[in-house]
Order: C-alpha cells, then structure tokens, then sequence
C-alpha cells in the first residue's frame, strides 16, 4: 500500500502550528505539508493547493479547518478532476495523529472515512472528578 | 427586510462571510452575482454547498438587476456579493440600488498597489471607485464586523473624485 499524502491547508498559521504540536507528540513529520490561505485570492488559493496535489497519481487528502470557508472550498475546486483526492474539514489534533499512524495503511477514501470517525470520537465531555 | 450586507471580496463565499458576518446576521439568502460562477454549475453547486442554512442564488449582473426590485421586498434578510469592483459597478450601472459596498477582501495581483492587509487596488480598481463614490455610492473597508469600518477614500485617497 503506498502512503496516502497530505496536504493540510488552513487559516493563518494554523497548519504550521497544527503540524508542529502533531510532531511533539508523534516525532518528526515527513511528507506532510502545510498551506496557509492569508493574503490569496480565491484563484490564487486553488492554484496553490493544485500545484500540490497535481502529482497525487494516486489520490490524496487534502484536510482543511471548516466547511464553508475558503481553505475547504478552493480545495474542493483544485481536487475536481484529480481522481481520488479526497477533501476533509474540521481537522483537529487527535485526527491528524491517527492521519499519521494511518496513512501507510489505508486509500485516500478508507482513511477519510476513519479520520471523521476519529474527530468527532475525540470531541468528549468530561465533566467534574472521575470517581 | 431585504439586503444586510452588501460586499465585494474576491473569495466570494467563504469563512468571514459565513461564520463571522452570516452567523451575526443569519441571512436566508446569499446572491454571488459572477458571470463566471454563474455559466458554471459545477461552481454553482459548490458555491451553494458552502453555506449551510442559506439558500445561495449565483446569477449574472442582469439577472440580479431584474430581480433587484423583488428582493428588495423579500421577507427575511439576504446577502449581496461579488468578486470585484467590475463587478459592483455594473450592478449598479445596470439599476441595482446598492447604497454602500463593504469592502471585504481584494488580495494582491500583479499590477495591484496595498491599500491595507485584504485590500489592493490597481489603476482600473480606483476609476471603478472614483465612479461608484461619484454616484453617491459608499465604499467602506471592513473584512470582519467587529472591525472597524473605513472609508476607502481615507485609507486610499486616489480612489477619491476630485
């Protein structure tokens, strides 16, 4: 199985800072790399995520902060006609973690899949002492 | 009720104007009025599903103009946006009444000087500006509300009419 790539593309500094907090808990991170949307257009935006994703012959993920927002929408654009290159909002720590303990094992679509499981399972209330 | 927000910002639709704009003022309606987004329906598509709890309408610059009166007397409250100043003054050289564009992102091209960090005008830019502040149109620099807004032609005194 081919490692499934990654590009994760969000607001401000937040993918570098997102990465960085992955590698104090997972190790050094390699083949991942980070895209932020401040200061580009629409056009210049999805440009940017095509060029990362043009040499995705096998598919990809290309994982984004929230739906609606320019990061997730000009990924959606730039991953029309590249096969399987997959788009996932709401990328949280817990979820890029289990990306990278995954990605060596699953397809772009499976590992979706299992990362939005992943996310919303890490979204939990804890609420007063444990007993 | 009718228009709360009426906008020019490159991205179209996108997080400032679905989360920090829409989720303070909850439009029902989004209309992106873009010749190409709206020869698109691939585009429309995508556009329309970027804004969950909004019905998105991607029209022409004619289309909006004809429906220009209607919406004015719809219930609930709707959104206006385009991509460029091109854009808003054609809409209102073709009859919209539109009496202030926020200015909400217009990010660096070639050929295009800073005005501040979201907005960069070129020499075309500031004729569309001169043009749209001559007909008693405002033109206000604000990305998110809780910013405050500025006119352009304090923040850029070439985009005013002499």
């Amino acid at each position: 199985m081919p490692r499934t790539p990654a590009l994760l593309v969000m607001h401000s500094d937040l993918a570098d800072a997102l990465l960085r907090a992955a590698e104090k808990v997972y190790g050094a991170v390699e083949g991942v790399e980070v895209l932020s949307n401040e200061g580009l257009s629409r056009d210049d935006l999805e440009q940017a995520i095509t060029r990362r994703v043009a040499d995705w012959h096998g598919g990809g993920l290309v994982l984004t902060d929230f739906w609606g927002g320019s990061c997730h929408i000009c990924g959606v654009a730039a991953a029309r006609g590249h096969g399987d290159v997959v788009v996932v909002t709401g990328i949280n720590l817990p979820l890029l973690l289990d990306y990278l303990h995954n990605r060596d094992e699953y397809g772009p679509m499976a590992l979706a899949d299992r990362l939005i499981r992943k996310g919303r399972d890490s979204i939990r209330l804890h609420h007063g002492q444990v007993a | 009720m009718s228009w709360l927000l009426q906008r020019v910002d490159d991205r179209l639709i996108h997080g400032q104007v679905v989360v920090a704009w829409g989720g303070r003022m909850h439009p029902q309606r989004m209309w992106v009025v873009d010749e190409r987004a709206a020869a698109n329906p691939w585009e429309k598509d995508l556009l329309a599903s970027a804004a969950p709890g909004a019905e998105v309408r991607v029209v022409t610059v004619a289309a909006m103009a004809a429906a220009w009166a209607e919406e004015e007397r719809a219930a609930g409250g709707a959104f206006l946006l385009v991509r460029d100043l091109a854009t808003a003054l054609a809409l209102v050289e073709a009859g919209a009444n539109v009496r202030r564009w926020n200015l909400g992102g217009l990010h660096h091209a070639p050929g295009k000087t800073k005005v501040n960090e979201y907005i960069y005008l070129d020499d075309g830019d500031r004729a569309r500006a001169r043009s749209l502040l001559a007909r008693g149109v405002a033109l206000e620099v604000q990305d998110v509300p809780g910013a405050r807004p500025e006119p352009l032609s304090t923040l850029d005194p070439e985009s005013a009419p002499a």
